[in-house]
């Protein structure tokens, strides 16, 4: 079965990349512009599951969202509903370990708009909100949308994590990359080369796609 | 540090700094000064005895950047229709308006250009024209023509003169250059180490 994993995967990356491009955004705003304490603490806490080995971080979602984690108990005590082994889960787990592409994505290229340029906005008296949806975040464009298509690509490539908090089950939460490793470890190898090859396209293209963006930016 | 500017062109004079381009930024709100107060007519920008500091939105400057900071996304029609609040245009709508700063500035064959393929003196009067459209109450400039070669430099200047003549909004305009300053200035503000050294009529300063 290919389409069942690919049905899921398409599902779950959508509605986590939606998550993380805007989420993502908002944060990259935050830590490029503001001038908080703690702010470079906040910056590497976010950065944090691009270093930790994919099953620490499944780890942790299993402290905090499993079936007696810190908020799995409460929540199933309050609702008889469990996060863990739902396609949900798939989706927490992709965003936790592709956010931290899209917030440094998001940040480098608001910080690389000149200042100059949103300074004449506001002599021009266009408020700060105004400025970012009309001058900076156009002139930030090419690296924002670099950062989604990353953060798209690792979602879609997540596996460790979601293992462990969604776990692998047939038509509920395997996902492509947990239907590969399903395949090969029970000797399906039509299926596994089919899903590889599926997948490797997508990488490719997206992997082309982030170097048309990211080349030749403009320096205004 | 203290001077009035009232009509014409007043120019704020110095070497590299002197504090001419700081002077600017803090009547424009872009720096917070310690001390002291800035007051336009009868609206107060700034009083650090009381407290108040209008954002720079609040405040109607319009400046001139040094390297003019032209939206590069935007057409100089664009860039110009910017500032125009809508509420403040009562009759013609926005583009209308941007279209009589065109014809006043002659660069009507730039309208639909991007600032990459504008010469260095059609940028010059796009942002003058982007500055006076927002409906200042003062326009600062900051060392506008540093980027432009002699022979336009000295139409520029002219038209500057012109245009400040005709809209009758003081002007502050921040150079280096002695010739500038005497051709445009009606009262020149000579800056020594962030503070004033001399106030007064180009002849009185540059005595040759």
């Amino acid at each position: 079965m290919i389409w069942e994993p690919l049905k899921l995967s398409l599902l779950v990356v959508t509605v986590a990349t939606a998550i993380i491009a805007t989420l993502g955004l908002a944060l990259g705003l935050l830590l490029a512009k503001g001038r908080f304490r703690g702010q470079e603490l906040l910056a590497s806490f976010f950065t944090l599951p691009l270093v930790l080995p994919p099953t620490v971080s499944g780890y942790y979602l299993i402290v905090l969202l499993g079936r007696h984690g810190l908020i799995g108990e409460p929540l199933y005590n309050l609702t008889g509903w469990s996060i863990a082994f739902t396609w949900q889960a798939a989706v927490i787990a992709a965003v936790v370990l592709a956010l931290p592409l899209m917030v440094l994505s998001a940040r480098a290229a608001i910080e690389s708009v000149n200042p100059q340029f949103e300074i004449a906005s506001y002599t021009l008296g266009k408020s700060w909100l105004a400025t970012f949806f009309l001058i900076t975040l156009p002139l930030a464009r090419r690296g924002i949308l670099a950062g989604i298509v990353l953060s798209f690509t690792r979602a879609l490539g997540e596996f460790g994590a979601t293992f462990m908090l969604a776990g692998n089950i047939p038509g509920r939460t395997q996902t492509m990359p947990l239907a590969i490793y399903e395949a090969v470890i029970s000797g399906e190898d039509k299926r596994a080369q089919v899903l590889a090859l599926i997948l490797t396209g997508i990488s490719v293209g997206a992997v082309y796609l982030t170097s048309k963006l990211t080349k030749g930016a403009i320096r205004y | 540090m203290a001077f009035d500017a009232a009509g014409g062109i007043t120019i704020l004079f110095g070497q590299s700094g002197s504090g001419k381009t700081t002077t600017l930024r803090t009547i424009a709100g872009i720096i917070t000064p310690d001390s002291g107060r800035i007051s336009i007519g009868e609206e107060v920008y700034f009083d650090a005895a009381r407290g108040t500091n209008l954002s720079i939105q609040k405040r109607r400057v319009g400046y001139v950047f040094q390297d003019y900071a032209l939206f590069p996304h935007m057409t100089a029609a664009q860039n110009i229709a910017y500032g125009i609040k809508d509420k403040d245009v009562p009759g013609p709508p926005r583009r209308e308006r941007a279209q009589a700063m065109l014809r006043l500035f002659k660069i009507e064959h730039v309208a639909n250009r991007y600032p990459q393929n504008m010469s260095g003196g059609e940028q010059q009067r796009t942002a003058l024209a982007r500055a006076l459209a927002s409906d200042p109450a003062v326009v600062l400039l900051d060392e506008p023509l540093s980027a432009v070669d002699g022979e336009t430099r000295a139409r520029l200047i002219d038209e500057v003169v012109a245009v400040q003549d005709r809209v009758k909004i003081p002007f502050i305009y921040v150079t280096h250059n002695v010739d500038e300053a005497i051709r445009l200035g009606t009262q020149i503000v000579v800056l020594h180490e962030g503070g004033v050294k001399q106030i007064g009529r180009p002849g009185e300063v540059f005595r040759p």
